[in-house]
């Protein structure tokens, strides 16, 4: 058995860590084939409920059933206290960055980020300079993608703060355990996550415009053809708010109204899971059909908030990723909690030098991320490709960051052949508002190929629930 | 130079639309080198005004219940400054970095970047280099009225070779983007004697050298003047023009602009003084 990753469940020894003793043991007292039935419960359910999730992220994909694995990943209430702690820190900052990036500017006067990394990037939107906006909130809600790389080895992988999804599988596979294994919650005692939607109502309801107390919040989704669509729909009618689409909206004046069938209601707080480029035909791409025509004028006007708000894809994009450390730094004069994954960033003489002569080992990635050219993995790569890739490089040395090739931990996976490791990543949903609150764990996504880094849905992953102990 | 403006943009549909709304960027600039006498916009229905993001005075206008015409009117003059020389004078605010990122209208094809080698040498961005550049753009893209639609790109537009004042200056500053010299598109009005005359647009620089914004009227191959009144800045065509729109119902649409500009003499400024007057008094 390969013994070059973290196994969540197991030591390099085969001996069961202790917080998945009692679930071994509860495994171990299950009959034959007992598994395999209920696995095939799990399938029927997540079909009779309607939960065709088409993809996972931003990707395009066809509508299908996300795969659904019935061992959980378990993280002990000491391993979650520091990632909670390193969450909520690192939010913070990101939220601080976009602040001064769109105001003052302290960061890129005091040289810890270069002034045109954040000018001429693409993601920045010069729409939002001097817009003042409630609580100073930007980033309501933040999926933080994290890996593990060996025991108290956490790394954060990537920051989402655009448009992040997935929190419904989170609450869904909850649900499907409880279900299907309630014995399984009187051996453990695992922290809640059901109350997600209710936190979401409340972070929303807190970053009304001022003066409004009994605020109109409404989710704007891009319609039914989008991939999250079942998501958007779900949240909604947890939360009891309107799900609307661009044309079920209107502006008059500078306020946003919703049309329903007692006449126009004013709208005070939109939860948008549509992307900055569709919000506003007359403000951004001219040809979305999606959007609401004005809302731009509406939101700089601080009649309406967006969530998250416009423009804080200049913090998630990946030439911004290497500096989070000292962002973290620089707003909180705290240590940074979590890690980065050590990145080179290729603009820098040194850095190149190194990448240069180091790509057969490393993962290249193109900071634009939609470019085209995609990514370098070194290890996998030809002789050629990585000559090719090279050129590119020398060429355009500010279009890419490098990486060495981390060795994710895996927990053991329902496959076909019964129970084996996998490899798994961690997304946690940090909300933001008047304070920051964390639902414990989030999502846990697989990667089902055996050797599989690959954990997106759309290349053959799935999810487990997440359990967090309670001490 | 004092200029007199008339401006009437007229949009008729062929069947009533229930709700229109427009972003309008139809009042001048305020900059050094201009400033509006009077101006008064006309609209059919509520206007609400805002600062948009490059400090360009925008007007929300929306319209609800039937209509099947939206006329929006434009009487004023400007005072430019004769000795504007196409330097424009340094301005709090946005770096000339945000002006670097190309646009899906503004991006880039190895034929601009052909253009652009032909023009920038590596010298500092000076006059001489902003004369090279208008020279080379209105060579690979002749003048050629009614040849565009508006949402033609510059790589699409020097690969045809031929297009109108926009498109010309989509080409230059996409040009100027490739080599890493910040551009913005400009929309305005130019004294003419032409029997239609049209709005205009044109393209403002960056010199490092200079430490200013260098005003070029590509079309015109001269740097800008006192016959411009600049209206709005922006990355390109659709941050900066005069009207951006949508609407509920209305069928097909017709449009008619009529634009007047003339120097204006000192009756008819008399004159729009004392109808200011009088507006003031009702």
């Amino acid at each position: 058995m390969r013994t070059n990753f973290y196994n969540e469940m197991y030591t390099a020894e085969q001996s069961v860590r202790a917080h998945y003793a009692a679930f071994a043991d509860w495994l171990q007292s299950r009959p034959a084939g007992w598994l395999e039935q209920k696995r095939g419960e799990a399938d029927a359910l997540f079909h009779r409920l309607g939960i065709t999730f088409a993809v996972y992220g931003e990707e395009q994909g066809t509508e299908r059933l996300i795969p659904f694995d019935i061992v959980p990943r378990v993280l002990t209430a000491a391993e979650w206290a520091t990632l909670a702690q390193g969450l909520e820190q690192r939010v913070r900052a990101l939220n601080a960055f976009i602040g001064d990036v769109y105001g003052a500017q302290r960061i890129l006067a005091e040289g810890i980020v270069p002034a045109d990394v954040i000018l001429t990037n693409a993601q920045f939107r010069p729409e939002m300079l001097g817009v003042r906006v409630p609580g100073n909130t930007y980033t309501h809600i933040a999926g933080i993608d994290i890996v593990r790389a060996g025991a108290g080895e956490f790394y954060v992988l990537e920051d989402n703060l655009r448009v992040p999804s997935g929190v419904s599988y989170m609450l869904e596979d909850r649900r499907m355990m409880m279900r299907l294994f309630p014995d399984l919650f009187s051996i453990y005692s695992v922290a809640p996550v059901e109350h997600y939607p209710e936190l979401l109502l409340d972070n929303l309801r807190s970053v009304a415009p001022a003066g409004i107390n009994d605020p109109t919040v409404v989710l704007l989704t891009p319609g039914r053809f989008n991939s999250a669509y079942f998501e958007h729909a779900f949240l909604a009618q947890q939360m009891g708010i309107e799900l609307v689409e661009g044309q079920d909206l209107f502006v008059r004046d500078d306020y946003v109204y919703m049309r329903t069938t007692r006449g126009p209601q004013r709208v005070d707080v939109i939860y948008r899971r549509i992307d900055d480029d569709f919000l506003d035909p007359l403000a951004f791409r001219a040809d979305s059909a999606l959007g609401v025509p004005g809302l731009l004028t509406a939101y700089r006007a601080g009649h309406v908030n967006i969530t998250n708000a416009v423009g804080t894809g200049i913090a998630d994009d990946k030439s911004i990723y290497p500096y989070v450390p000292e962002m973290i730094e620089f707003y909180l004069s705290e240590r940074p909690i979590l890690n980065n994954v050590p990145t080179w960033i290729l603009r820098r003489d040194a850095d190149r030098d190194y990448v240069l002569a180091n790509l057969k080992d490393l993962v290249v990635k193109e900071v634009h991320g939609a470019g085209g050219y995609g990514m370098l993995i070194g290890p996998a790569s030809s002789k050629a490709q990585i000559e090719e890739f090279r050129a590119r490089i020398i060429a355009h040395p500010e279009r890419y960051i490098a990486q060495p090739t981390l060795a994710l931990s895996a927990c053991p996976t329902f496959v076909q052949q019964g129970l084996a490791p996998r490899h798994i990543d961690l997304r946690p949903f940090v909300l933001s508002g008047r304070e920051v609150r964390i639902v414990p764990g989030g999502l846990t996504r697989v990667a089902l190929p055996e050797g599989s880094l690959v954990v997106n849905s759309s290349q053959g992953g799935g999810t487990k629930d997440t359990w967090v102990l309670e001490a | 130079m004092r200029l007199q403006i008339q401006h009437r943009t007229t949009y008729r549909y062929t069947s009533p639309a229930s709700y229109s709304i427009q972003l309008l960027k139809l009042t001048p600039r305020r900059e050094g080198t201009q400033r509006a006498l009077w101006w008064r916009l006309g609209t059919p229905g509520r206007c609400v005004e805002q600062l948009d993001a490059f400090g360009n005075q925008s007007h929300l206008l929306t319209l609800e219940g039937a209509h099947d015409e939206v006329v929006l009117s434009v009487d004023g003059v400007v005072e430019t400054d004769d000795a504007f020389d196409g330097r424009l004078p340094v301005e709090q605010g946005l770096s000339p970095l945000v002006f670097l990122t190309p646009t899906p209208l503004t991006g880039s094809s190895s034929a601009i970047e052909a253009l652009a080698r032909r023009v920038f040498d590596g010298a500092a961005v000076d006059e001489t280099v902003a004369r090279r550049l208008m020279q080379c753009v209105t060579e690979a893209v002749r003048f050629s009225p009614g040849t565009t639609t508006v949402t033609d790109s510059a790589i699409d537009v020097i690969a045809r070779g031929q297009g109108v004042c926009q498109d010309q200056t989509h080409v230059a500053i996409a040009a100027c983007r490739s080599a890493g010299v910040p551009a913005r598109y400009v929309s305005g009005y130019l004294l003419s004697e032409d029997a239609n005359p049209a709005m205009h647009a044109w393209m403002d620089l960056w010199s490092q050298a200079e430490g200013c914004w260098l005003s070029c009227d590509v079309t015109q191959r001269a740097l800008a003047g006192a016959s411009l009144v600049r209206l709005a800045v922006g990355r390109d065509y659709l941050d900066a023009c005069p009207v951006r729109g949508m609407r509920r119902g209305g069928g097909s649409e017709e449009l008619e602009v009529r634009v007047a500009v003339h120097e204006a003499t000192d009756t008819a400024v008399e004159s729009m003084r004392s109808r200011q007057i009088q507006a003031g008094q009702q």
